[in-house]
């Protein structure tokens, strides 16, 4: 993935854990603060998240890598009771509207009855489940502000 | 175009066949379908066969069973829309003149999973961030209780009607009434739905046969016609869309009733989509049977009960029939046909004359469904 910015791209944090559930999704800046890793058309500006490889706008595959905000407000949610092997039951589920018309599916990082729709959310990264070995599975999250 | 209808239905009850080969479970449709049509077995044109999650060539498998190949078996995966889709390709091929007698036919197993939730494909990435469809609806149904003040008591009387018909049809997976109390005491599967705001995961099939009017008017009088059938799918965004409309139904809806010349006044009998409990209420307001927000008095109202106006699911509807994924659209046409011949049973729909079938799905990023298919039938 192309560098850009002050962002250090964890693909070498992916290598070196891979137990990221998205590594490609999330960066860590220089102070360590999680950002989403989107894409902008560089013909139309439409922002794309995940970066998308050629524009759903206008077709153009000249897309550069952009960090997207890290703060949003919460659309909706759901505490999941049931889901495939490897995810941590209950968790909470919830869609972040970010600036740039850019809607998240992340997991939540509060108590079920701290959740609230229209909320403000800011990124964070969490443990979200567990690989087959039982190791801890980590993802960008978002967290109430 | 020529008009097309319906000479033949067959449906195989929805259950748990674990012990069945996808085979198995379907010729036994295809067959009653092709005994009561009528016809003669060799006189079939083409098959269209929708599965979601059968595996490859599910139509030749189920065919094989019954000895009827060589003609052209088109197989079709559209998520819950298989067979409804494969419905629609019937269509198109009887109206075009390509051919005068066509099998559609839904079959699926899902107790081959082991239970659970549907298994959703691992390239998506909401899936690889913890998506499954009880999930997708729960957001839905927690916005819309947001903007419109819906209760999850209020959402859980969607179950309660669905099994008040469920337990009138012999051919549901669950013939079970269960009051309000038992809905909201059930255990949690996604905030707000309990275990009883889901439909349950099984095995079934449906077949029907399709055919001209011409041909079908030598085997029946006053043939079911089918007036309209159309797929869409959903509009793909990664921003924000609104969660409490169903986009892709009132597309799909529109342009049905333009096709069979009807709006939703018309409509007798309906077989829609309720997956989950909030699906049902959307669709409401997605079909026009009322105003948006407004879905909830008109289940309350007993409208959309046996005896009401606009009978919705008499057959249980997903959330009781069941919903063994590709099998679900075919065994809606079936109910409905079945409904405007008067052969429902307990469950029938006085004086039904026109209905509609709806079957959509299919979790996917940035689309509201994957796929939508509707037909409305007319007697």
């Amino acid at each position: 993935m192309k560098k850009s910015g002050t962002l250090v791209f964890n693909q070498a944090a992916a290598d070196a854990d891979p137990r990221f559930v998205a590594p490609d999704l999330v960066a860590l800046d220089a102070k360590g603060t999680p950002r989403l890793i989107g894409g902008r058309c560089r013909k139309c500006d439409a922002v794309s998240f995940p970066r998308a490889a050629v524009c759903t706008n206008c077709l153009s595959e000249d897309i550069e890598t952009v960090e997207l905000a890290h703060e949003g407000t919460l659309y909706s949610y759901s505490i999941v009771h049931q889901a495939p092997k490897g995810w941590t039951v209950p968790y909470a589920l919830g869609y972040v509207d970010m600036p740039s018309n850019i809607r998240v599916l992340a997991h939540l990082d509060a108590p079920a009855d701290k959740i609230t729709v229209n909320m403000p959310m800011r990124l964070s990264v969490g443990v979200v489940g567990a690989d087959p070995s039982g190791a801890p599975l980590l993802s960008y999250t978002f967290t109430p502000v | 175009m020529r008009e097309v209808c319906v000479i033949g239905t067959g449906l195989v009850s929805f259950g748990k066949y674990p012990d069945k080969t996808l085979a198995e479970i379907g010729w036994p449709a295809v067959r009653e379908a092709i005994v009561e049509s009528g016809i003669q077995p060799k006189s079939i044109d083409a098959v269209y066969c929708g599965s979601a999650l059968g595996g490859m060539l599910s139509g030749q498998r189920v065919m094989k069973s019954l000895g009827l190949t060589g003609m052209s078996i088109i197989n079709i995966e559209n998520a819950c829309s298989s067979s409804s889709s494969a419905l629609a390709e019937a269509w198109t091929a009887v109206s075009s003149g390509r051919h005068d007698i066509v099998v559609v036919i839904g079959v699926e197993k899902l107790t081959k999973f082991g239970g659970g939730t549907l298994p959703l494909e691992n390239e998506d990435w909401e899936v690889n961030q913890g998506m499954v469809m009880p999930a997708l609806y729960a957001m839905r149904a927690r916005r819309y209780m947001h903007e419109y003040g819906l209760t999850a008591r209020q959402l859980g009387e969607v179950s309660v009607k669905a099994h008040e018909h469920g337990a009138l049809n012999p051919n549901a997976q669950i013939r079970k009434r269960v009051s309000i109390e038992e809905v909201m005491a059930s255990r949690p599967v996604a905030d707000p739905f309990t275990l009883w705001h889901c439909c349950p995961t099984g095995d079934g099939a449906a077949a029907l046969v399709i055919a001209s009017a011409e041909v079908a008017r030598q085997n029946k009088a006053d043939p079911v016609r089918v007036t309209a059938s159309e797929v869409t799918s959903g509009v793909y965004t990664n921003g924000y869309r609104d969660m409490t409309w169903a986009e892709l139904t009132a597309r799909g809806a529109k342009e049905a009733y333009e096709m069979a010349g009807v709006g939703p006044d018309d409509i007798d009998v309906a077989e829609i989509h309720d997956a989950f409990t909030i699906a049902e209420l959307m669709y409401y307001e997605a079909f026009g049977f009322c105003e948006r927000g407004h879905a909830y008095e008109l289940l309350s109202s007993g409208a959309t009960s046996l005896g009401g106006d606009i009978c919705v699911n008499p057959s249980g509807g997903l959330l009781s029939r069941g919903h063994p994924v590709g099998a679900t659209g075919a065994a809606q046409a079936v109910e409905i046909v079945r409904q405007l011949e008067g052969r429902a049973g307990a469950h029938q729909v006085e004086g039904a004359r026109v209905g509609l079938a709806h079957a959509t799905g299919g979790g996917i990023a940035g689309l509201d469904h994957g796929a939508c298919s509707i037909h409305i039938f007319a007697r």
